[in-house]
């Protein structure tokens, strides 16, 4: 089938799931729609496209890519300053790569930014001639004689003794012992003099010459590294052993960028994480610190609630907690000597012959009970309520892959029953990708939910939550209903419908939620503060 | 690099035996065969005369790790003492004996228990270790300055 023929199951179902606003679906939103599902499950924001609106632009960057952007800074700045790159590199880095900083200051006073920097002050500025060559600066204090090096205490033959422009001389020996014990050790690629007090930089020079080949890798990576943290716009992948960068070319992850966006990105291993965070998952639509509050939250609460809640009760009179580990439902309080019925709290007096058999739920004194028990526990129950919901998502969420396994395999026994190629069982895939993403979303709009105020946008939010909830769980269903021969067009052409129809009340959560960041119209139960 | 710090240690402490400032003591401990363990020091350093320190030697032992001088020695006041840059352990809390901060190969002992000798005299407030005489020194020198004369009188040398 084609895409035409996707577009008009899809306008027809628009029609009945009646959630369609006129304003937004125009045709081209929707040929738009179709044209990037395929390829695009993982950079729906890639550079160069047109981002939505609660998107940020980014690339994903392999190493050398990354290596290409740094020296192409490294070399301008060598340009501007008729200095060597090894020079230009050295000041880029002291001056946590501020271009503009750097260039200023340098202007008005070249010596005493290199100084600052650990370089050597130059004669004939700005030409750096003595530096160019390795040979230079390895002037041995005592040529072809012995010499014996203050660190290791033993004396050298005279070539092996090296020293920096600040002529402190030591053998070559303990300069790779040092520098080496420097990178693997600490991890730490500004190696400076081994002389007390003396800031003067180890040249990249020095380095090659020195290091074994791991080492030098090593060390290369760590100045990538310093790169990427001392760079707003760029952030490594996080996740183990993927060695991309993302670069956001126009987004910093200021603390109040981060108050009103959630930068989700994807490497190019198809890594989801939030540039502003380094969390591993679309933590939208929720931000970064109140993810951080939530998430720690749960970490201390959610158990040890748990076992509150699924344990004990309270005393309807004293309110003192108690748990039940054994008996009947007769319960006397141990503090204050009331009793009461433990299923529905209702006094013990009030249950006459239907003892041990509680069945006076409505009882007005039960509900009484009920309520104040209820109301001491509000505040838990309000966590609880939020806590399940978000972690059934969750958990739904861990499911998917084998959700994506399963579905293979009916893709698989589709095509069988059916005379459908596998191009056109790619349906169910991709329902299985939406429906993981929209339980992300859903997850997260419930720890948004807990700390949101109630008020008119919370019940704005709460509908939209609610469409979206009901619509995933009825593609989720669908996703689970078994293959017949008869009905498999039936099928595709519902499961497609749905598909689109729950991208589009993804699209609509996000949509209203980024909206409101802008328009600063969420109000927090809690402060918030900045990440 | 075992052999470095071996190499490197005895010559400095034939440096120390050539040469020394006045009032210290520096002697690597007994090892249990009766061999001298160079990587494990007894170190006395004097308070600077004209200050509160004046008339104490101060013990102190110094452990130089195998991987000297890449790293540098953990010095340790045995018993701790009363100073806001040293921990409640003992151990001193200073720029140049971090190897992240100030430490260099090329720094000797020697130079070390000089700077910590100056160290006794000039605290760094910036860079607190103990709170007791941390308290003391910013909220009432007076004080400070008597409980630093009393603990001189308790290291007078025997």
């Amino acid at each position: 089938m084609s895409d035409d023929a996707i577009s008009d199951y899809y306008s027809d179902e628009e029609m009945e799931y009646n959630y369609s606003d006129p304003e937004q679906d125009g045709d081209d939103a929707d040929l738009e729609n179709e044209e990037e599902e395929d390829y695009a499950q993982f950079t729906p924001a890639v550079l160069g496209k047109r981002p939505l609106p609660w998107e940020v632009e980014y690339e994903s960057l392999e190493p050398d890519k990354l290596r290409e952007i740094v020296n192409k800074d490294v070399e301008h700045v060598a340009g501007i300053f008729g200095v060597e790159p090894e020079i230009a590199r050295a000041l880029l880095r002291h001056y946590k790569w501020n271009k503009e900083r750097l260039i200023e200051q340098y202007m008005d006073g070249p010596e005493r930014v290199l100084a600052a920097a650990g370089l050597p002050a130059q004669s004939g500025l700005p030409s750096f001639s003595n530096s160019r060559s390795l040979a230079a600066t390895k002037k041995p204090a005592t040529k072809s004689k012995s010499f014996s090096c203050p660190i290791c205490a033993s004396t050298q033959p005279g070539e092996s003794a090296m020293a920096l422009p600040c002529g402190h001389t030591f053998c070559s020996e303990c300069w790779e012992m040092y520098i080496t014990s420097k990178i693997k050790d600490e991890g730490e690629c500004d190696v400076r003099c081994m002389e007390e007090g003396c800031a003067i930089r180890i040249p990249t020079a020095w380095m090659k010459k020195l290091l074994d080949s791991h080492t030098y890798a090593r060390y290369q990576e760590l100045l990538l590294a310093a790169y990427v943290a001392d760079n707003r716009n760029f952030e490594f992948c996080p996740f183990p052993s993927c060695d991309l960068t993302v670069m956001t070319p126009n987004f910093s992850p200021t603390p109040s960028a981060l108050s009103t966006t959630v930068p989700t990105v994807h490497c190019g291993h198809g890594h989801t994480f939030c540039f502003g965070c380094g969390e591993q998952q679309d933590h939208r639509p929720l931000i970064c610190a109140v993810v951080k509050m939530w998430l720690r939250k749960c970490a201390d609460d959610s158990e040890t609630a748990n076992w509150i809640k699924s344990n004990t009760k309270e005393c309807p009179k004293c309110v003192s907690t108690i748990e039940k580990n054994g008996g009947c439902n007769h319960m006397t309080c141990k503090k204050c000597k009331h009793e009461f019925c433990w299923v529905c709290m209702g006094p013990w007096t009030e249950h006459g012959t239907a003892w041990y058999n509680c069945n006076r739920y409505d009882e007005k004194a039960g509900v009484d009970a009920r309520d104040a028990q209820s109301r001491s526990r509000a505040s838990l129950e309000r966590y609880l309520h939020y806590y399940n919901r978000y972690a059934n998502h969750e958990q739904s969420a861990r499911l998917d892959r084998e959700l994506y396994a399963k579905t293979e395999k009916k893709m698989e026994e589709m095509q069988i029953a059916s005379e459908l190629t596998w191009i056109e069982v790619q349906f169910a895939k991709r329902a299985v990708d939406e429906l993981v993403r929209c339980r992300t979303t859903l997850k997260w709009t419930y720890a948004m939910a807990f700390y949101l105020e109630k008020n008119n946008e919370t019940i704005m939010f709460e509908d939209n939550q609610r469409d979206l909830e009901r619509a995933v769980e009825e593609l989720s269903e669908l996703l689970e209903s078994p293959i017949e021969p008869m009905t498999i067009t039936e099928l595709r052409s519902k499961m497609t419908n749905l598909t689109v129809y729950v991208q589009k009340r993804n699209e609509i959560m996000l949509n209203d939620t980024a909206q409101k960041y802008q328009d600063g119209a969420w109000i927090w139960n809690v402060s918030v503060p900045d990440f | 690099m075992a052999g470095i710090c071996r190499t490197r240690l005895s010559e400095e402490r034939k440096q120390w035996r050539k040469d020394h400032p006045f009032g210290f003591y520096a002697r690597p401990l007994k090892a249990s065969d009766g061999s001298l363990d160079l990587l494990q020091w007894e170190v006395g350093i004097p308070g600077k005369p004209n200050t509160p320190w004046e008339g104490g030697i101060y013990k102190l032992t110094m452990t130089f790790p195998e991987d000297y001088p890449s790293k540098p020695p953990k010095c340790k006041f045995t018993p701790p003492l009363f100073h806001p840059n040293i921990y409640p352990s003992g151990t001193v809390c200073l720029s140049i004996l971090d190897e992240e901060k100030g430490w260099k190969p090329a720094i000797t002992f020697k130079q070390i228990l000089l700077g910590i000798q100056e160290l006794l005299n000039d605290p760094n407030v910036n860079d607190p270790a103990q709170s007791d005489a941390y308290t003391m020194f910013k909220n009432d020198k007076t004080a400070y300055e008597r409980k630093v004369r009393s603990q001189a009188r308790d290291n007078f040398p025997k």
